[in-house]
């Protein structure tokens, strides 16, 4: 089909929107909620504003170019006057309707809000009406997301996000008119909804209405305290998305560059949660085979996640039983750095803080779970989000680009395999436990390390193998995304699934897409590809790729841990999981008085 | 007649201000707005297309600021201009009704108006400046010497409405913009609670509802029409295992005193409904039901593949978890009688008595004691109370005709076809376009196997020994259309055959029984044979008897037997508080809204993306014509938001000004 945009001509197909053929024909159209790779066109901002001459009508119209179907013969002028003019006044209009602190906004300097602004030539916004917004919700209830609704500008990315790409569905739309706001199912503070934390909402917001809460205050105070004995970790996916905060390329490995960072910063210890995700394997793996061999409850699913954790203990807390007891990586760490490295080191427990860098916004909140705490302290004791680092380093006056790259030196826990490196992309925990389980059950090395039946995007990939005579053919899954995490638990639920084991990442992609890492304006997960060929990447060059060939895994079984589940490792690696399922009772009473309050 | 003093409506201009009153030339389409209520002039009246002023004096400014108000407080909060630019409209109309002398004012108005008309995403931005900037732009000189007064003007009486076609569709007036809204939202349990704010059976007309709203819904002008019917079963549905328990007697606040209990005669929609609504005022109620089931015609008369009797019942016991009673098996004329109410100490009573008697076809030899010869009511009677519900074995043969083209034909046809029925006819006498019954219901029973023939009208039914042997048919051909626009039929000499069959249903109409009104009761009847109300009050010619339902209206839809138990609820209540019926606002303001519809242009002008209605999954036909299984699946959460995405909101404000 044909028609014009600007005077030229373009081809389309039947249902295609006139901004999709903008875009594809190299017409730039400002836009601001519209998020072409979730397929999210709710039209809500009124940005996108062309001028449209239908091949059969007389006069011509102002339509939204994310929602208008071209026509065949339909005339678009994409930078008229009054096209200019409105689209101005649209954002003028938005303004007026948005807390505009921006000095000391959380999304400064990558907010899309300024973006358009800058787009479409505003030069001054005159219509100020701070009654508009000065009501609005602040939530700062969550450990891990804040949420200020006087920033929000109604794009429903979140909701977008949170309903079909995780399928959580936690995030509903409240009131109407001006108080009109993203609210909390049931109208829960964050704290306590069904929230899992995954922040995937906060990777999508376009101003700075969703935010990980900030702990870098309580960084600094750790690193400027001289009794203090501060031990750093970064997870697998950290290493692989920071240098986008410093305008590397997507996928730069900048490992060393963050050890020298954090010996910059004064961090007494730089170590690598890769350590203790060889660790998990070893517990996992031996917990796995444990339940194969004893009739234990399966399928196991993986424990690594939060977000996933948490999910469980908030919609199916009767699948409690099929988590792997083991700990997190990040909380092994935390543990085995206050007890193995305080003992090898000669400090004392309670002088050591463990501050731990992630790709995820439900870390924060996992490093408070009463469960991962020993003797009254908690294994972990501050989690930054990579967003977080790259601002903690920023303000520390370190340019994390420009440094040069240091190796790890703790002989004890500084070193890793390439099954740990793998842990950040979605297939990685599985992919790594099959190497291990493989050779525990056959004695020998899985000959193909790189197993790719569990790699790839797929939302639930299904793969089979077998451990010999004893444990026989054994059925894995891998689930991404709450959504497919539902769909692996529902299946479970009604006896259709016969896995044995299961690994789930809650973020689309795994650690590398999580919550915490950096955003991209205007594109969900623009990074994946990069990120993920990274990790693999560093898992083909390291001289050890499995788990139990890390010699410093084998050194703390043998001088602290004795083996693996044991009653040590028990004590210190191994957790338990609460039932947190909302209960919500409703009375027609309550839900008309509510309508009655809206209308 | 109310004249037009100055006015806009679609861009047409009305100017009379130069002349004296009784110049001005009477035109039909304002016959209905002379009076708002008996003895209070319109003064104005104001619409998203535009706006007319009937008397002088009228205070623009404010009437513009009530308006804005209400536009500002309907606005969904989702598109920028609607929600922010009304606010601003709003508040600058505020300052100068509030003395503001500086009309430059009225620029920064007319750019922000002209934008949220011309940028905003639903029907209710896009139309909620139409009357403002009309104003501006042709009468500009009234608003600016308004202005120049500095003074706020006279205060004036106001009503403001909200309206969408599909709304007005509805018989029960139900406010599918906003359940659907709620959806969207995320809120499914208070979309059903927009939904149970005007009857308790949500799930039921869900499944079965003829669906007035669909018919009038915009979106037939860009696709096809949203599923306005299958949104309001997947939220009934899925709240389905707690909205029982959201039901209580601790919900009624204002609890009434037992002597002013009200008796509800029958258990059907208009009967439940009506309870329902007394129920929630705080009136003890009794409901007498002649059946040993509730729910009437919808229990009785629908099959359970459509609506599965679990649905119905578990709706029907909300009247009990709200405190009412319901008596089985009591069948008035039989077993109590209009005085035994009165004087047990009923000071009000409901009539919500169904159609449930069929209609003769008026054929030779057509006779109801014949063997195999039984009306498509009663045929639905047996199966769903004598085999359904208490599993009493019956044969209806091997080869059925039935005769009608609506839905209870439909429910007899499909029926009989899981009851075991070999060969299945449908007889009607005009062609399939003139079909009363829903086109998917026809559908339906086309792929499920049933014979059809158009155009054909019964002569005689055939039988031997008392036993049905087979109907004499004659083929049809359609006439002209007549005064209605319905073709007339006449039969083809010579083209007589005959259909053999051991059924014969006659399923061509139903009429009410009203044989339990006695003489001395002083319930008078109609012309048409069925109890006379006044159709404002619903009452009877009996002074605290009221009606409403099939007994009133004749064999009809269950939302219109719902919303004429609502309405007659409101009338008890009334009548029982005041001793008459008070004058609702909202229904007249609705009538408004009827007058002026033949002043507004069809169509819709901006182009909007195809996205096609959701298809709902049904069984195999193969499948379920063996058995009585719901034949149409639940739709997913997805499909919901999906459906419910479709929504365009054709939400309107309408506002008058009136004397008093």
């Amino acid at each position: 089909m044909l028609g014009f945009i600007n005077g030229k001509e373009v081809q389309f197909e039947q249902n295609e929107t006139i901004l999709e053929v903008a875009k594809r024909t190299g017409h730039f159209i400002p836009t601001l909620c519209e998020m072409a790779d979730i397929h999210h066109t709710p039209g809500t901002c009124r940005v996108c504003l062309v001028d449209v001459k239908r091949k059969n009508s007389p006069g011509r119209l102002m339509v939204t170019s994310c929602t208008t179907p071209m026509e065949e013969g339909m005339d678009v002028l994409t930078r008229t006057p009054a096209v200019r003019e409105k689209q101005r006044l649209q954002v003028e209009l938005l303004l007026a309707d948005h807390k505009q602190d921006c000095a000391v906004c959380i999304r400064h300097g990558n907010c899309e809000l300024q973006d358009a602004a800058q787009f479409v030539g505003l030069q001054h916004s005159k219509h100020t009406y701070p009654q508009f917004y000065m009501e609005r919700t602040w939530d700062d209830s969550s450990k891990a997301i804040v949420r200020d609704m006087s920033k929000c500008i109604r794009c429903f990315r979140c909701v977008q996000v949170c309903r079909e790409i995780q399928g959580a569905d936690v995030l509903v739309i409240s009131e109407k008119g001006l108080a009109t706001e993203i609210s909390v199912r049931d109208g829960a503070p964050l704290a306590a909804s069904d929230c899992v934390s995954c922040g995937q909402c906060i990777l999508v917001c376009p101003v700075g209405a969703l935010a990980e809460k900030d702990d870098i205050e309580n960084v600094i105070d750790f690193l400027y305290d001289p009794e203090i004995v501060t031990v750093f970790q970064f997870a697998p996916a950290v290493r692989i998305a920071l240098g986008e905060e410093f305008m590397l390329p997507p996928g730069t490995n900048v490992e060393g560059k963050i050890i020298t960072a954090l010996k910059g910063l004064g961090a007494d210890v730089a170590l690598d949660t890769n350590f203790t995700a060889d660790l998990v394997i070893m517990e996992e793996g031996t917990e796995l085979l444990h339940r194969i061999k004893d009739g234990g409850t399966l399928p196991m699913f993986t424990s690594c996640c939060p977000g996933w954790v948490n999910f469980v203990e908030k919609n199916y807390p009767e699948m409690r039983p099929h988590i792997s007891s083991t700990k997190s990586p990040q909380a092994c760490l935390g543990s085995m750095a206050k007890t193995y490295l305080a003992e090898k080191m000669g400090k004392p427990p309670a002088k050591i803080k463990v501050i731990s860098i992630m790709p995820c916004t439900a870390k924060k909140e996992e490093a408070s779970r009463p469960e991962l705490a020993s003797g009254g302290a908690p294994d972990v004791d501050v989690v930054l989000t990579t967003r977080e680092f790259a601002r903690l380093l920023k303000r520390e006056g370190i340019r994390l680009d420009g440094l040069e790259e240091s190796p790890y030196d703790n002989p004890w826990m500084g070193d890793y395999s390439g099954a740990a490196a793998i842990f950040g992309t979605t297939g990685g925990v599985m992919e790594a436990a099959l190497r291990t389980v493989y050779k525990v059950a056959w004695g020998r090395e899985l000959e193909q390390i790189e197993f790719s039946g569990v790699r790839g995007f797929e939302n639930i990939r299904e793969a089979q193998v077998d451990l010999g005579p004893e444990l026989g053919v054994v059925k894995v899954a891998v689930a991404h995304s709450l959504k497919a995490a539902r769909k692996v638990v529902e299946a479970v639920k009604r006896g259709e699934a016969s896995y044995h084991f299961v690994e789930v990442m809650a973020c689309p992609g795994g650690c590398m897409g999580g919550g915490g890492q950096p955003r991209s304006k205007k594109s969900y997960q623009a990074s994946w590809e990069a990120r993920r060929e990274a990790l693999y990447g560093i898992d083909r060059e390291r001289p050890v790729r499995q788990s139990h060939n890390n010699p410093l895994i084998a050194r703390l079984y043998k001088e602290y841990l004795d083996e693996p589940y044991s009653a040590k490792a028990h004590e210190l690696l191994h957790t338990t999981y609460r039932d947190r399922k909302r209960i919500v009772k409703h009375t027609m009473k309550e839900i008309w008085e509510e309508i009655e309050r809206r209308e | 007649m109310a004249k037009v003093i100055f006015g806009v409506w679609d861009g047409n201009v009305i100017d009379n201000r130069g002349k004296n009153v009784f110049e001005i030339e009477e035109h039909p389409a304002f016959r209905d707005f002379d009076e708002f209520n008996a003895g209070n002039p319109i003064k104005a009246f104001f619409g998203g297309h535009g706006f007319f002023i009937f008397e002088k004096g009228v205070n623009l400014l404010g009437a513009a600021l009530h308006y804005m108000e209400r536009a500002a407080k309907e606005s969904c909060g989702k598109c920028t201009p609607c929600r922010v630019g009304t606010q601003i409209l709003k508040s600058k109309l505020e300052s100068l009704a509030n003395g503001e002398r500086n009309p430059n004012v009225l620029d920064d108005i007319e750019v922000i108006a002209e934008h949220v008309r011309s940028t905003s995403l639903c029907g209710l931005g896009q139309t909620a400046t139409v009357a403002l900037l009309e104003m501006l732009k042709y009468f500009r000189e009234e608003i600016v010497a308004q202005i120049a007064t500095g003074s706020h003007g006279p205060a004036q009486p106001f009503t403001t409405y909200i309206s969408a076609p599909c709304i007005e569709a509805c018989p029960s007036k139900i406010d599918v913009p906003r359940y659907i809204d709620y959806i969207k939202d995320g809120k499914f349990t208070h979309s059903l609670g927009i939904i149970l704010q005007k009857y308790p059976m949500a799930a039921t007309c869900g499944r079965v509802c003829v669906r007035f709203c669909e018919m009038a819904c915009r979106r037939t002008q860009v696709d096809e029409a949203v599923g306005i019917k299958v949104l309001k079963r997947f939220v009934a549905d899925h709240e389905r295992n707690v909205i029982n328990e959201w039901f209580s007697s601790n919900l009624i606040s204002d609890r009434k005193p037992d002597d002013l209990k009200i008796a509800v005669i029958g258990a059907g929609p208009a009967g439940i409904s009506a309870a329902y609504h007394l129920l929630l005022k705080g009136y003890p109620v009794d409901v007498f039901e002649a059946k040993t089931v509730p729910g009437g015609m919808a229990a009785t008369g629908i099959p359970n593949y459509r609506l599965p009797k679990d649905v119905l019942r578990k709706e029907v016991s909300i009247i009990e978890s709200l405190g009412g009673r319901i008596f089985y098996d009591k069948r008035m004329g039989r077993d109590f009688t209009l005085k035994s109410l009165m004087a047990d100490g009923y000071p009000a009573v409901f009539l919500g008595v169904g159609a449930h008697k069929g209609k003769t076809m008026g054929v030779a030899g057509e006779d109801e004691s014949l063997e195999g010869c039984q009306f498509g009511v009663d045929l639905l009677l047996h199966i769903n109370h004598d085999y359904i519900d208490n599993g009493i074995p019956m044969t209806l043969g091997e080869k059925m005709v039935v005769v009608g083209g609506g839905n209870v034909a439909m429910d007899c046809v499909r029926s009989a076809l899981r009851m075991g029925v070999r060969e299945v006819h449908l007889v009607y006498r005009r062609s399939r376009n003139e079909m009363p019954a829903d086109h998917e219901e026809v559908e339906a029973a086309e792929k499920e196997g049933v014979v059809f023939h158009f155009l054909t009208h019964p002569r005689r039914i055939l039988s031997e020994n008392g036993r049905v042997k087979g109907i004499e048919l004659i083929k049809m051909k359609l006439g002209e259309p007549d005064a209605s626009g319905r073709r007339g039929v006449s039969p083809l000499d010579g083209s007589e055959f005959v259909l053999e069959a051991d059924a014969i249903v006659p399923a061509i109409g139903q009429q009410v029984d009203l044989g339990f009104v006695a003489p001395e009761d002083g319930v008078g009847l109609n012309k048409q044979g069925l109890i006379q109300v006044n159709m404002d009050t619903l009452m009877t010619t009996r002074k605290g008897v009221f009606a409403g339902g099939d007994c009133v209206t004749g064999p009809a839809t269950l939302v219109q037997a719902m919303a004429q138990g609502e309405q007659a609820a409101r009338s008890i209540d009334e009548y029982l508080t005041y001793g008459r019926v008070h004058f609702f606002p909202n229904d007249r303001m609705s009538q408004l809204v009827a007058s002026i519809q033949p002043m507004i242009k069809k169509g819709i002008t901006i182009p909007i993306k195809h996205e096609y209605r959701v298809r709902i999954k049904e069984l195999d036909p193969e499948t379920r014509k063996k058995m009585f299984e719901e034949v149409e699946k639940p739709i997913s959460v997805e499909e919901a938001y999906h459906e419910a995405s479709r929504c365009m909101r054709c939400y309107r404000v309408y506002s008058v000004i009136t004397e008093q």
